[in-house]
């Protein structure tokens, strides 16, 4: 049985509760929450714990922010790692065991598809210091029993990680395993030769999934095979959550309604 | 008020033990797909074979309907402009040599409108029987992606081919020019007529399915030099076909059924598209009578290969003699049915059905198409007894394939009496076709 979150950015109500109230209808088994820089997520650790206390699911957070531990600005690159860690702590109090907080390598920092093609930092270095950032929240991550999960993005918002192998291989580096591999369904089908195949050789470092089809809509409104990947994400084993990102087509509390039927209605396990 | 069914402990085992078993076919069938296409094996057999994509497909629409569609459309891509279907599509990204006999033996050209390199043989037309499943599994979907429309007039080509050009007999039964053809590449049956053929010398070829498997379950290298020696000479003829090309041609009960069944289901097919189905009925009608006349022997029960050069019927008890159970109407099922629970074949225990006589002296439980099981033979023999009404007999084969595939693994093929697993591991079909039969419940 397949298990879905949802953005809360996207789910219609007031507060953590009234949104979950309407998520449950729609089907959904949690929320993700969104962590925004300059230690927002930190400040809503008032509201967070009442949503908690209230029975609110809030397994995993995604980062919302500009820069990343990636940044080729020595600053931007500290101020990233710190508001992670403090993220992954959060998370950790209020996700439960297990929870997972999200991050890229960068976004939007550079793209070799666009001018001027050769980013300002050699391979190298991008190297060393997305191992060095991974390090060191790895590290935090494991303190406080969590996993951190890289994000790859598409060649156009990031030039550093695009796909679940290139993902993996810095995972298998630093070697931590609260380090693990976010795979996102909307990435995969630009950068990945087969979705599916890139799924199954990652199958031991996945830790987090995020749904939105070929476009960025939702569910079902590109032309994902979502047979087949969520068919391969059981058979792999995957058991986390599929946590639904993604801008809506049509009438958005309609919309996000409609998302977890779309996918369950395309998941191929067999029933227990 | 009413009470509860209580649910039986076992009962509860099998769908845990289903629920672990799908899961892992699944896996294989996500391991061994290719972007649009499923190798049989990822090692023994890199590139798409023919009637392998056939039984893939059909269970390959329980993972992804889409993916099913694209199996097969990927197939027929490469079909010939005779009508043919080649029995292995060549990757062009897999090393030219990987497998023997590869593209530069071929020499396939342009016989296919896309010039995708092919071999110049054929296997058993299990494709409209497959392309029907795959649009059953997700009409909608296959509606929008055009696929029956796009499909059937490949599939009739296909049909027409293997009843024009290989009714070698004349006598309105498709013949197979090769053992390979067959699908039971190395049957018993076909020992008799192989031994007129002149072998290759051995030292003209590389075999390249020994590295992959033990030389005493494969066939003898003299064998060999026949298959490559009657694959040679029909290259060398432009891949005509005529008597006089073909020193081995034979009426085979399992090629003749399924391009019955496939008749049946090309009916089927043509009515769903707006097309007229009776032409299709009348071949199935057609062939049916024909295959009754020349390879039915009543005092058998069973069904045997002829010998088109000789005339002569083979008189060998492999499993093709039991797939015309999948002929829709067949007027001798029982008699099947009760060849196959024989000792021959003892359908009650034996598991998968064995490729071949369990009486005989030269039965060899680990030798290809020997003695062994495989289960697309099963499954077909299966999906006959449910045509014809055996339903405690086909519920009984399938709770014992999925035992034995949860015991074994996805294999090619099993020791049907002990369970033991022979040749290549992570086979597509059987875990293609285990996914179809824990889904047909």
């Amino acid at each position: 049985m397949i298990r879905i979150s949802c953005q809360e950015q996207l789910l219609p109500g007031e507060t953590l509760q009234d949104k979950w109230e309407f998520a449950q209808r729609a089907g959904y088994d949690a929320i993700e929450v969104r962590g925004r820089g300059d230690f927002a997520f930190r400040d809503r650790l008032p509201e967070l714990r009442r949503a908690a206390r209230d029975g609110v699911p809030m397994p995993s957070v995604c980062v919302e922010m500009l820069h990343f531990f990636g940044a080729f600005d020595a600053d931007l690159r500290r101020d990233a790692v710190a508001q992670m860690k403090s993220q992954l702590s959060v998370i950790a109090e209020i996700g439960g065991p297990g929870a997972v907080a999200c991050t890229p390598a960068s976004y939007g920092m550079f793209s070799r598809r666009l001018p001027p093609f050769e980013p300002p930092r050699s391979e190298q270095d991008d190297r060393a210091v997305l191992i060095e950032g991974l390090t060191e929240l790895g590290e935090h991550a494991a303190r406080e029993g969590v996993v951190l999960a890289l994000e790859p993005l598409n060649r156009y918002e990031d030039h550093m990680v695009n796909r679940i192998e290139q993902a993996v291989e810095l995972i298998d580096t630093v070697g931590l395993p609260s380090i693990k591999v976010l795979a996102d369904t909307y990435h995969m089908n630009i950068e990945e030769d087969e979705p599916t195949s890139a799924l199954v050789m990652a199958a031991a470092h996945l830790g987090h999934v995020q749904v939105s089809d070929s476009n960025r809509l939702q569910p079902g409104a590109g032309h994902l095979d979502w047979a087949a990947l969520l068919g391969t994400l059981d058979a792999i084993g995957y058991s986390g959550h599929l946590a639904v990102e993604c801008r809506l087509r049509g009438e958005p509390v309609t919309a996000v309604a409609g998302i977890p039927a779309l996918l369950r209605r395309h998941s191929v396990g067999v029933a227990a | 008020m009413t009470i509860a069914p209580s649910l039986d402990v076992d009962s509860l085992q099998a769908v845990s033990t289903h629920r672990d078993l799908d899961r892992a076919a699944r896996r294989v069938l996500v391991t061994n797909w290719r972007t649009r296409a499923t190798v049989p094996a990822a090692k023994l057999y890199p590139h798409q074979w023919s009637w392998d994509s056939a039984f893939i497909a059909i269970g390959l629409r329980h993972l992804s309907p889409t993916r099913a569609q694209q199996e097969l459309e990927s197939l027929f891509g490469a079909q010939w402009r005779d009508g043919r279907v080649p029995h292995i599509v060549f990757d062009p990204g897999v090393a030219m040599d990987a497998y023997f006999p590869g593209p530069g033996f071929w020499r396939s050209g342009s016989s296919n409108a896309a010039a995708v390199p092919t071999s110049g043989i054929v296997q058993p037309p299990a494709h409209a029987l497959a392309a029907w499943a795959a649009y059953r599994a997700d009409p909608a979907v296959a509606r929008i992606r055009g696929f029956l429309p796009r499909m059937y007039p490949k599939l009739a080509r296909w049909h027409h081919y293997l009843l024009t050009q290989r009714d070698l007999g004349g006598a309105g039964l498709a013949s197979i020019v090769h053992p390979w053809e067959s699908g039971m590449d190395n049957s018993p049956a076909w020992d008799a007529p192989l031994s007129r053929i002149e072998p290759m010398p051995l030292g003209s070829f590389t075999r390249r399915d020994l590295a992959h498997a033990p030389a005493a379950e494969r066939p003898t290298d003299l064998d060999y030099g026949r298959y490559i020696r009657l694959a040679s000479d029909y290259r060398d003829a432009g891949y005509t076909d005529s008597p006089s090309v073909h020193a081995f041609a034979i009426e085979d009960p399992m090629y003749n059924a399924l391009l019955i069944a496939g008749e049946h289901v090309l009916a089927d097919i043509a009515a769903a598209i707006g097309r007229d189905p009776a032409p299709h009925r009348a071949t199935a009608a057609r062939l049916t009578s024909n295959l009754m006349n020349r390879l039915y022997d009543p005092a058998a029960g069973m069904f045997f290969p002829r010998d088109v050069q000789t005339g002569e019927v083979v008189r060998s008890w492999s499993v093709t003699g039991l797939m015309p159970l999948i002929v829709p109407g067949l007027p001798v099922a029982r008699d099947l049915v009760t060849t196959a629970l024989n000792n021959r074949f003892r359908l009650r225990e034996a598991c998968p059905l064995p490729s071949y006589d369990l009486t005989a002296p030269d039965y060899d439980p680990s030798h290809y198409w020997r003695g062994p099981g495989w289960v697309n033979t099963s499954w077909l023999f299966w999906h006959g007894l449910r045509l014809h009404g055996e339903t405690t007999l086909a519920d009984d084969l399938r709770a014992r394939l999925l035992q034995r595939v949860h015991e074994t693994g996805f294999r090619e093929y099993v020791d049907p009496l002990t369970g033991a697993g022979h040749g290549s591991d992570g086979f597509s079909w059987t875990a293609a076709l285990t996914l179809d039969l824990i889904r047909a419940a």
